[in-house]
């Protein structure tokens, strides 16, 4: 049980340090040259938003970054 | 070769510690790290080439550890994983351009910490907890019009108005949890932004910024809070940078 819990809050401590390094921060403009795990290298353009690997992958796909936002705040609940 | 940013940093006169503190670390792909300056803001950078940038947990991790270490020892805005700049000059120029905004937004979060707190409860057992608390009064609502005689309009209807009663009642249970966490923090000078409801169990994911000599005193708030809230679960996590109180969109 104890275990449990202690492993329930890494692996919320993580998720929280993968949700800001990825969606908060400054942003800085720029031509932004990224490749994604196993995926071919994307062009992303100026003003990349970066919200996650899985976001990319839909990017590349032609999804939006908004309902893919949503799709990774349900995963993490 | 593109420079990826990591942070932007107050030196304050003191580029010797922050140039010798990145002697003894590494960057994303083990690139050496270096800061690129103008005027009193420095940049911390890596070289790094576009097909080495792969975003995946271990850079996003290892990106976040170079924030954290130079966070410990400096006041920073944390800059978000994969922005990249063509070269030097083009980040000393984004500086130049930006440094009264930086300026604030460092000042903002001076010798400061961001903390989370997440409070999750048995939403199923809340809920059944409300309604029975509600369910007296709701009788006394839920008498059947005269207008409406078939039942299976008024059951719908009925069930419709309970729900409704439901969710309005839990929002307003988060929103007394929400007072009662403001209330306690009001003391400690706390920069507060809640967002309720993200989930059936996530009732409330909070961010503080908090002076970082108040870490203690904050864990016995939310020790007293989890206390005094049996049924809910206080989970706190931090100090982190200040991910979240960063204001700025770079020109």
């Amino acid at each position: 049980m104890y275990d449990n819990e202690i492993d329930r809050s890494k692996e919320i401590t993580i998720l929280e340090l993968l949700d800001r390094v990825l969606n908060k921060g400054v942003i800085i403009t720029g031509d932004v040259v990224i490749s994604v795990a196993d995926v071919d290298l994307v062009y992303l353009g100026l003003k990349l938003m970066l919200s996650s690997v899985e976001t990319m992958e839909q990017l590349k796909s032609g999804q939006s970054i908004a309902g893919k936002n949503k799709q990774v705040n349900q995963a993490m609940q | 070769m593109n420079m990826m940013s990591y942070a932007i940093v107050s030196v304050k006169n003191n580029s010797d510690k922050l140039n010798a503190l990145l002697m003894g670390m590494k960057g994303v792909v083990g690139c050496d790290l270096f800061a690129v300056s103008y005027d009193d803001i420095y940049t911390v950078v890596s070289n790094v080439k576009g097909a080495n940038l792969i975003a995946d947990k271990i850079n996003a991790l290892t990106f976040a550890g170079v924030i954290d270490t130079l966070a410990q020892q400096f006041t920073l805005l944390p800059v978000r994983f994969g922005s990249l700049m063509g070269s030097a000059d083009a980040i000393v120029k984004m500086l130049e351009r930006n440094r009264h905004e930086i300026l604030q937004n460092l000042l903002k979060v001076e010798n400061k910490y961001e903390f989370g707190l997440k409070v999750f409860c048995d939403s199923g057992k809340l809920m059944e907890e409300l309604r029975l608390k509600s369910g007296a009064g709701e009788k006394m609502h839920l008498k059947p019009s005269p207008e409406i005689k078939n039942s299976v309009y008024r059951d719908y209807l009925d069930k419709k108005l309970a729900e409704h009663r439901l969710e309005e009642s839990m929002l307003a249970y988060v929103d007394a949890v929400i007072t009662e966490i403001a209330g306690r923090l009001e003391h400690l000078g706390a920069v507060n932004n809640f967002k309720k409801m993200v989930s059936e169990a996530l009732i409330i994911d909070a961010v503080f910024l908090l002076e970082r000599d108040k870490k203690a005193e904050l864990i016995q708030v939310v020790k007293d809070l989890q206390r005094q809230n049996a049924g809910l679960r206080f989970i706190l996590t931090g100090p982190w940078p200040p991910y979240n109180f960063v204001d700025l969109d770079i020109k």
